[in-house]
Parts: structure tokens; sequence; C-alpha cells
């Protein structure tokens, strides 16, 4: 979308200097809200149980899972609870999904003393042919078994299944469904191009530094610096760059100080205090020219757990003094010009990725969008906090773009649902890796990747 | 020739300090615009190269084009030293821009000179990074400093939710520090005399409406920046009674009203008391609905109001203390809120009905409150015992069984 308007002045500066070169203004920002008031915890207590959450969870889900059997398997279906089942008889419960894994990691058994268990490592998948899937509701349990892929669906989504009690005390299902794609908004994007530049995984702080030009590429090129006149007007389109996660480097989570005497690390700083001074400088740079939300991840100084608190600006000094820095939550929901944005750093994909078949990220992206749950494995396998009112991750209300960073390569989908929605799925990737990011337009929902070289003492060109 | 001197100063860089210049130092350097400088590399370039086909100079530019990739159309932007610039420019299927990146003497193995020139330049510049940029936004303005338009502002705010005749007591509540100190006991003993001068009104609704203004207009002021608070601190309690003590000789008599609640309830000093002490505990009152609502709040995160109100307290407090009263103003502690509305009304007698009746709705908010949170509590016990009388016949549920849930 950039080069076919920025062709024709392409070799423009190939010249001598010439009269006064022109500055375009940047775009300015129409019509922003912040939605995503659900993820940010205001006093925390970790008090309570995580019984809650699914109870919550099942509660909110029910009467949309309810409707949807209806529609799909019939008005008169028998809708039962567990406690309710009878032996052969053809009925429709909505339940919770538990997932039996033998290898999944289990803090009881790595501390138990008589099993004498090394714990195991960490490994990129965790399931088995021999897992089994169960269904809970509020009070009981049920094996299933039939026509139910066991090994693409993950602990934690609510589903309803539809099929009957057999006599051995298993459920044969014979269909099943999800809560399909939530009700879609109206749309009010812009009339004109207008871009959203989507990057994730700066990894700031890592030892290696061939990202580093391309991430200043990216900077220069955002701000205006870069490029031919076209390109630059081009740029100018750019509303707004979302930062979607570990912006610092795994690197900079090595806990020296946890292993080694405190003679040896006493005086070392640790390696994110360097990362994040890099942060500010970069993000400086950016604020001055663009509006810029930032999203933590995995890797940033803010809490574990899902949902992640936005950064705080103490650590940022000289970009918080720009209003066009917002340091936001994650998940991040917001309204950009009109076009509602959903995305997460990647953390709750990633998770499905170790405990379900399914191999690429967008299909996984898809599929929580389908389930109705931005991330059904939480709190089973991924940190989150005690929720007993509400679940947050829920979706109510179907997003325009749906995306989710540090993702292992580009990819990108535009979903049509049966009630007229339509969503822009984004897998933005690892800059550190991939040195490309993502520019969304949001006149006509399309995205585009952008990648980034320079040339290495080996380029392969 | 000013034309020409660029050319000279870009041989210098070259030559003379063989430098790596790119089109961002030389920009910053020579304070042009980005487009200017790329121009002026590719000027030097030619015209070096013209006079002396042998001149020791490496380039490097910047392409950026549309290429396929993987399936899709993927913007790239590459530099690319000179020899590589002619196969990049065929690889890509439209060419977006191309532009001189960086001159130098040397030839570069790898990218990281031309990322450090880069850094280096921007590290000196960091105040005004996107001065000679080709894009402008009018958005990206520094966050105003908090101190100096802060009088103004919070003069101007309180004075719109605030009735016009206690405008002028409000603006001592706005805290600027560089205000002197004359403006806050204006303001403390304008809060009074505001006060005062209600009493000939002395109508529950005005005193009710001073007291939802007053949270109003604390929060309006509890906006203030650390520094004022600081300052404020400075000035302390025992300057702060200094002040209040020595400017207003009304105003110690209307302390000790206020500060005899209970007590100087029942006598007939009456009207002038009753309602003096009215506002005072209105202030209280609203001060505990604002504590209530406000968690944790540190002692640098308080309003001036606050600072006010705590000196009154702990006026009231000593007294408090005698009359088995505990005045909550400086806990944290969630319970004791709640009892002390209920002590303030039990011992104050029928004769201040008004008193009573306003202040039960805020103690019953508050007690509500207190409850509410101790039902939360006895709640979370009663809901373990449904689930397990629930639970029988199939084996417990790992997910909305909260015994066997494990906690990740």
């Amino acid at each position: 979308m950039f080069s076919e308007q920025a062709a024709p002045t392409a070799q423009g500066l190939l010249s001598p200097p010439s009269a006064k070169p022109p500055t375009f203004p940047r775009v300015p920002v129409s019509g922003y809200s912040d939605c995503s008031q659900p993820f940010q915890l205001g006093e925390r207590s970790f008090s309570r149980q995580y019984a809650h959450i699914y109870a919550v969870r099942l509660a909110g889900m029910r009467p949309g899972l309810e409707q949807r059997a209806r529609s799909r398997w019939g008005n008169d279906i028998a809708l039962r609870k567990l406690s309710e089942l009878q032996a052969g008889e053809k009925c429709c419960v909505v339940g919770t999904l538990f997932k039996d894994m033998q290898l999944q990691p289990s803090i009881l058994q790595e501390i138990s003393e008589e099993h004498n268990l090394v714990p195991q490592p960490p490994l990129p998948k965790y399931i088995q042919p021999s897992d089994e899937l169960i269904l809970e509701d509020e009070l009981q349990r049920i094996k299933l078994e039939g026509a139910i892929d066991v090994q693409k669906l993950v602990t934690g989504t609510i589903l309803a299944v539809y099929g009957s009690e057999q006599d051995d005390g298993k459920f044969l299902v014979e269909d099943h469904c999800f809560a399909g794609l939530p009700p879609p908004l109206p749309w009010t994007g812009p009339s004109s191009d207008r871009f959203v530049l989507l990057a994730s995984g700066l990894g700031l702080g890592s030892v290696s530094g061939e990202a580093l030009l391309s991430t200043q590429l990216l900077v220069d090129m955002v701000t205006g610096q870069l490029g031919a006149e076209g390109e630059q007007s081009c740029a100018a389109h750019i509303t707004r760059v979302i930062l979607a996660g570990n912006l610092l480097s795994q690197n900079t989570q090595s806990r020296d100080t946890l292993n080694k005497a405190k003679y040896l690390t006493k005086k070392t700083q640790a390696a994110s205090v360097e990362a994040v001074k890099m942060l500010d400088e970069i993000l400086l740079q950016l604020c001055t020219s663009v509006p810029v939300d930032v999203m933590p991840g995995e890797f940033d100084p803010t809490n574990y757990t899902l949902p992640q608190q936005p950064l705080h600006r103490c650590m940022l000094p000289l970009a918080s003094a720009y209003a066009t820095l917002r340091l936001v939550t994650n998940p991040y929901q917001a309204n950009l010009d009109g076009v509602r944005f959903l995305g997460t750093s990647g953390q709750n994909i990633s998770d499905i990725f170790k405990y379900s078949s399914m191999d690429d990220y967008l299909e996984i992206l898809e599929w929580t969008l389908l389930a109705g749950h931005i991330s059904p494995t939480a709190p089973d396998t991924l940190g989150c906090y005690p929720f007993y009112k509400s679940d947050p991750f829920i979706l109510t209300e179907c997003p325009h773009v749906y995306f989710c960073g540090n993702a292992p390569h580009f990819q990108s989908k535009l979903l049509q649902g049966k009630e007229g929605q339509q969503v822009l799925l984004v897998t933005v990737p690892d800059f550190s890796a991939t040195q490309t990011a993502c520019l969304v337009n949001l006149h006509d929902l399309t995205c585009q990747p952008i990648t980034f070289s320079s040339f290495g003492a080996d380029s392969e060109d | 020739m000013a034309d020409e001197l660029y050319l000279e100063n870009i041989d210098e860089f070259v030559t003379d300090q063989n430098r790596v210049v790119t089109y961002k130092w030389l920009s910053y350097t020579l304070g042009v615009h980005v487009n200017q400088a790329k121009q002026m590399l590719y000027d030097y370039v030619e015209r070096k190269r013209k006079e002396n086909s042998g001149a020791q100079l490496h380039v490097t530019y910047l392409v950026a084009g549309n290429l396929l990739q993987n399936g899709h159309v993927c913007h790239k932007v590459a530099v690319v030293r000179e020899d590589k610039l002619g196969a990049m420019k065929s690889k890509l299927s439209t060419i977006a821009s191309v532009h001189v990146y960086s001159i130098q003497k040397a030839l570069l193995k790898d990218s990281s000179p031309l990322y450090n020139t880069d850094y280096d330049i921007v590290k000196t510049n960091l105040q005004h990074c996107s001065k000679f940029s080709a894009i402008r936004c009018a958005a990206a303005v520094p966050r105003t400093p908090p101190d100096p338009p802060r009088a103004p502002a919070s003069a101007q705010s309180p004075q719109r939710q605030r009735d016009p005749d206690a405008a002028g007591a409000v603006n001592g509540h706005g805290p600027p520090a560089a205000k002197p100190p004359p403006q806050q006991p204006r303001g403390i003993m304008g809060m009074f005399a505001a006060k005062a001068a209600a009493k000939p009104q002395d109508t529950h609704k005005e005193a009710k409406a001073e007291a939802k203004e007053a949270p109003g207009v604390s929060a309006a002021s509890s906006k203030p920046p650390t520094k004022n608070n600081i300052m404020n601190n400075f000035f302390g309690k025992a300057a702060m009674n200094k002040l209040k003590v020595s400017s207003v000789p009304e105003q110690p008599k209307e302390e000790k009203e206020v500060v005899k609640p209970s007590v100087a309830v029942a006598e007939p000093e009456s009207s002038p008391n009753a309602v003096a002490e009215k506002p005072g505990k209105k202030t209280e009152s609203a001060r505990n609905q604002q504590k209530d609502k406000k968690s944790k709040t540190k002692r640098a995160d308080r309003s001036d109001d606050e600072e006010e109100r705590d000196l009154e307290n702990v006026k009231k407090k000593r007294k408090r203390i005698k009359q088995l009263q505990s005045d909550s103003s400086d806990e944290e502690a969630d319970v004791p809120p709640s009892p002390t509305p209920e002590e303030e009304t039990a011992p104050s007698p029928p004769p201040v009905p008004a008193l009573k009746t306003e202040l039960e709705p805020t103690s019953t908010e508050g007690s509500a409150g207190g409850r509410k949170r101790k039902r939360k509590r006895v709640l979370k016990s009663k809901m373990f015992i449904d689930e397990e009388e629930g639970c029988m016949g199939k084996t417990g549920c790992a997910l909305h069984s909260p015994e066997l849930t494990l906690l990740t």
C-alpha cells in the first residue's frame, strides 16, 4: 500500500538539494477511546481460590451457549445439568472442559518426595495420545468420548456437547459447539487510508545487535526521516503505533543474583536497567512524532499474571513526558478511529499452542475467537488473577482487528461471520527474530508486513 | 557560496575526519531537513566522482519497495551497499524510495557503524529528535508541568462547581506552593467564614450541598503534585497551627466549637455552634466518604484539604480520645471508619436531629461498607460449604471445586 503511492517520487532524492523540502503533518487522532477498563486491576487480593473464575466463566457463557445449542440442534432439545443426566437420554450439556494430560507439569508431583522425580524440562508440546477430556459443571464431572477432538481442545473452554450418557458412566458425544463469534460491532471506520503499525518483540537488551539497526530503521520510517517524499507522506498517515509486548529481550530475565554468591553480584546491575533506558530513548523518538501504545509482554517488568498491568511511567521518564505515550494493559482493547482493536502480547496463544495439537498461531487465534474466550487455559497453565465477580476474558463484542504479538511469523486473515462480523486476524511477528512489523489499514481492514534489513558480514543477496 | 559550503563540510567529515556520515548525522550536524541532507550527500558523491574517478568513497543506499515473499506482498526497507543496489532494486516489484543512506571512506563489513553513528547523534539531540523530520505531529506536546498552571486551573474548576458566594474561599483550597502562605489561612478561615456566612440561611440542603462540594473540591484539588504537598508538609502542622492561630482570632474559637461535637451539641450555645459543627461534621463525613473511597493513600498523595482536615482531626482526635471516640482520619484500617460515625451519632443527643440525619446516610454507608466487607468474608466460607455438600456421587470437580483447584 505504501509503494504504489510512493513510486512516482521514489528517486526524487537522488538529486542536488532543491528548494525547501516539504513537511507533512501527521494525520490527527480522531476518535480514540480506551476500552481496557475490565483488564485494569485496582486493588489486588490473592486470598481467593481460583475456582471462582471457572464458576463465573461458566455462568457468563452459559446463556449464549444454550442459545447456540438450540439454534443448532433444534429448539426442543433437552438442556441438562450433569446432575440431571439419565442414561441413554439424548440431551445437551453445557460445561467446562478439563483435559487430563499426563505430561502436564504438576507442582505437586515435582515436590512429592515419594516419587523422587526430577522436574521435567520444558517441552514444546505437552500433548499425548492418552489425554482425556472431561466435562465439568458446577457440581459434577463426566468423561467425554466420541465425536470430539481430544488433542485439539484445551482446559478451560466452555462448550456445549450433544449426546447421551452411556452405561459405563461416560458421555458419548455426537456433536459439540462453542460460543461462536460474538455479536458484531457497528462499523465506523475512517473514510480514507489510515494506518496503524503493529510491532512486537523488540527484544531490547539482548546480546546480539543485529536487530538494532532494524529497530532504528523502523523508528526512522515511522517518524518520517527515512525514505523519499512519497514514502514519507504515506508514513504521515500512520495514526498510531502499538507495541505488543516483549519490549525487553528474554536475556534480561537472567537471575544471576539467585544462583551466584552475593559478593559476585553485588555491584552488577540487572540487565533490564540498561534495556529500559534504551527503550525509553526509542519511545521518546517515536512519541515526538506519533501516538504510541505500549503493551507489556512476558519479559517486561510488570506483573506476570494476566491481565498484565501497564508498565509504570517512572521507568520511562523521557518518553512519558509526552502525552502521546500511552502505557496500556495486556490484553488491550481500544477504539481507534472507530475501529475496535483487541489483542494480547501472545502469552495466551503460545500457552494454547503448548497444550493443543494446533500448530498454527493464526489457527489458534481464530479458534479463541470462535470459542468466545481470549485465554481459556488461564488459570490452569497460564497465570491469571483470581477473578470472582466476572471473567473479563470472555468476548462479548466482536472486535474489528484481533491480534496477538510475538508470533513466529506474520500471518493475517479476514474472517467473515454469519451475523455480519468482519474481523481481521493478525499474528504480529517477533521483531527481534524476523525484523518484520505489520501495517494495518483501517479503511479497508487489510494488513501488510514491513520488513527491515541491513547488510551483515554475510549478506545473502 | 552558501550552497557549496555543505560540500566542503561533507568533504571534511568524510575524508579528513574519516567519519561515517549518515543522512541523519548530517541533518543534525548541519541543521537541515533530512531530505535536504540526503540530497546533499548525493550531490557530494556525484561531484566527487566526476572530478576524481578514483575517489575513495563507499556509499550505502536505502531502498524500499514491494517484494513478493511467502505468498504475500511485503514492504521491504533495506540498507544496501552500493554494489548490491542493482540486485536489490531488481528484486523489488515496485520501488517506493531510493536515497543515499551514508557515505564513508572505508568499506563497511556490517551495519553497526551506521547504527552507532545514528545512536550517538540522536542521544545528543534527544530533546528535539523530530526537529528535522519530514513529519510533524501536532499532538506530540510534552505534558505541561503541574506547578504553574495549577493555580488558575484549580481556581477555575472549583468555581464552576461551587456557589458563587463561596468562590473566594475555594481559591485557598487550590494549593499552589508558589502562592504565599497567607492564601492558605485565608482558605482555611475562608472555609469557616463561608460556612459562618451560611449560618443565617441554616438549611440542611446548603450544608449538604457544601459537603458534597467539599469532596468535589478536594477531588479537584487532590490532583496536586507531590511538590505542593511537600511544601505544605514543610509548613507542617505546627506552622499551620501558628498561621491559623495568629492570623485569625475568630478561627480558634470556631475550631474549638467544631472540635467539641458531642459535648457542645447539647448546649444551647445553639445555632452558631450547631451550624459551625455541622459544616465541621460535614467535612468529616465527607472526608470519611473520601477515605472510604480512597484505598491506601500515601502521605504524599494527600491533598491540602486533607492536611487541613488532619490538623483539625489532630485537635479533634485529642479531644475525641478523652471522650472515647476514635477519629479514623489517619487510620487506614477498614473496620474503624464504620463504627466511628455510629459512635458520633450515639453520644450526640437528640437536640441535633439535623446533624444525626445527615450523618446517618454517611454512617450507614460507612458501616454498610464495613458490613459489606465483613459479609464478603463470611460469604466465602458459605460457598465452600455449599460446594462440599453438592459434590456427591461422581468424583470431585477439578476446576469448580475450590479445594481441588490447584493454585497455579
